[in-house]
């Protein structure tokens, strides 16, 4: 199970397929590596780059049961189409904490 | 005939999708339903894939790096344009969807994708690649033959009819390019709605625009009244644009536009009118030479030529002669109420072999002629001969033609001079020498003329 880096929030239950066990925690870790690289696409201003992340987020995340990574993917594409740094900040922050509140319950 | 693939084998589907977790989702939720999956993460890949793992379907992701899954499509469908195509679109834009089942696509669906759909999209496709014999629609049923290369046709043509598929048909003279794209319409969900065969070779180049498109009152000289067109008219059917080669350049190029917007833009007026409208298309010509000597504009072709589907000449199958004879022989003494007649075995030997340049059409001539003409019930070789020798005079070609009359004329020629050479050279306008040559052209010995008749 993944660690619960903010010890001090509360967890978010998600149910995802148990058919996709083995492949879930690849899934979450991809998206810890794509926040990571959106960060660093936001510094050097390639907003192509962050919005075909979030596109990718969005397309992904419903499938494997996480709505609210395609949802934050969404707003990711939109605002980096809009060239909104800030709401890209905002959109990865939620997303960010998202990934380090969520436990996975396979039913 | 290619029905047995899903019943061998688990069905393969090639999934194509440049995201890896996508791709690996995709991937597991398909296996769970014990398909055979190949995965790819660019359309390169997918279509060296196609060749090695002959997939019975592919799905494809639409937005990807170098070839995006549209350029993927339409690759496919030049070389397999009977594999089904699901694509898969982060989007859902209307145009896309659009252009992508103009190109072939059986389905079109928006990520995330919910895995019951994708099934249930897979399965459905599947069987337009599989077996048909559970098709609740009778296809073609006055198209008769037996033999394989016809079956396979047959397939193809009932695998493409129930999607709006973009089909092309080619085939020599009298193979029945209208009957087959009739058929496609009537298997297809447009069925209760009009088609509308339009030969673009025989309305003068300056009406075929306005009869295709409309034309608005006072447009030009004589356009007394708004007129639809005939897009407007087979409006949600199918339009069957028959010699569709004979089509001049400029009007190319606004079918063209038609078929890549789908509106319609009558003569006179300023405003575009959408259409629904399948298009089926046929030619006698070869198209591919038409569009290297620049008659016929490229882009057009390949977007006609989304399925094409060539009707093979009577003489390649010969096996399905007979058949039709006996049809034809069948249909034409109910229309009349007679007894049904039938061919002497001679006959029926020497129509077997007959080149039949004017196909199955000139054989319903030929039945129709001698089932006519003949008082006894068996039909003779002569008579047959006669059918078929008169049907071949029209079709005599030029060369033949000239040919024939320049060995009359020598022989008319020679036989008013008795065989004099001199004489018959001066007659005809050459000098002896030429005379010669021609007299041995046509192996004419003159002293055959000399001769004194009886002798």
């Amino acid at each position: 199970m993944r660690k619960g880096k903010g010890k001090f929030l509360d967890k978010i239950i998600v149910q995802c397929d148990p058919d996709l066990e083995d492949l879930i925690p690849g899934y979450l870790n991809n998206r810890e590596k794509d926040i990571v690289a959106i960060r660093e696409s936001l510094d050097s201003g390639d907003f192509e780059k962050v919005r075909t992340l979030g596109h990718s987020m969005k397309g992904s995340g419903g499938g494997y049961g996480f709505d609210e990574v395609t949802r934050m993917g969404s707003r990711i594409e939109s605002a980096a189409l809009a060239k909104d740094v800030e709401g890209v900040e905002e959109a990865l922050q939620e997303l960010e904490d998202y990934i380090n509140r969520v436990e996975v319950v396979f039913s | 005939m290619t029905s047995d693939n899903s019943t061998t084998r688990q069905p393969r589907i090639l999934v194509v999708d440049d995201d890896s977790d996508v791709l690996a989702l995709l991937a597991k939720w398909l296996k769970d339903e014990k398909f055979d999956v190949v995965t790819v993460s660019s359309g390169k890949d997918a279509l060296a894939q196609i060749g090695i793992t002959r997939p019975d379907l592919v799905l494809t992701d639409l937005v990807m790096d170098e070839m995006d899954g549209m350029a993927l499509l339409s690759e496919i469908h030049r070389q397999k344009p009977l594999l089904p195509v699901i694509m898969l679109s982060g989007q859902a834009k209307i145009p896309d969807a659009v252009k992508a089942t103009h190109l072939g696509s059986s389905a079109f669906l928006t990520k995330p994708v919910e895995k019951d759909e994708l099934i249930e999209q897979i399965r459905k496709h599947l069987h337009l690649s599989g077996d048909n014999s559970n098709g609740k629609i009778p296809f073609g049923e006055d198209i008769i033959y037996r033999s394989s290369v016809m079956a396979e046709l047959i397939e193809q043509s009932r695998a493409v009819a129930d999607s709006d598929i973009t089909v092309f048909i080619t085939g020599e003279t009298g193979t029945g390019k209208e009957i087959l794209a009739k058929a496609i319409h009537d298997a297809s969900p447009r069925r209760d709605r009009p088609f509308i065969g339009v030969n673009c070779g025989a309305i003068p180049e300056q009406l075929l625009e306005s009869e295709l498109f409309g034309h608005e009152k006072g447009a030009f000289t004589g356009a007394m009244t708004q007129h639809d067109g005939l897009f407007k008219a087979a409006d949600g059917g199918t339009l069957f644009l028959d010699e569709i080669g004979d089509m001049p350049l400029d009007l190319q190029v606004k079918l063209l536009r038609v078929l890549q917007d789908f509106q319609v833009r009558p003569v006179g007026s300023v405003r575009s009118v959408p259409i629904n409208v399948r298009i089926i298309s046929a030619t006698h010509n070869n198209l591919e030479q038409a569009v290297k000597e620049g008659t016929f504009r490229a882009d057009l072709y390949y977007r006609l030529k989304v399925v094409p589907l060539s009707i093979p000449a009577l003489r390649e199958r010969p096996e399905d002669i007979e058949l039709l004879l006996d049809y034809y022989l069948e249909r034409f003494s109910r229309k009349r109420g007679e007894p049904k007649k039938s061919f002497s075995p001679e006959a029926l030997s020497h129509l077997i072999s007959a080149p039949w340049p004017g196909n199955v059409r000139q054989l319903i001539n030929v039945v129709d002629l001698c089932a006519t003409m003949n008082k006894t019930d068996i039909i003779p070789l002569s008579m047959v001969q006669k059918a078929l020798g008169e049907e071949e005079g029209d079709l005599r070609t030029l060369k033949d033609a000239k040919h024939s009359f320049e060995r009359d004329y020598l022989i008319s020629v020679l036989q008013l001079t008795k065989g004099q050479v001199a004489s018959s050279a001066r007659i005809a306008g050459r000098n002896r020498t030429e005379f010669y040559k021609l007299l041995n052209a046509h192996n004419i010995d003159p002293a055959d003329f000399r001769k004194p008749p009886g002798n």
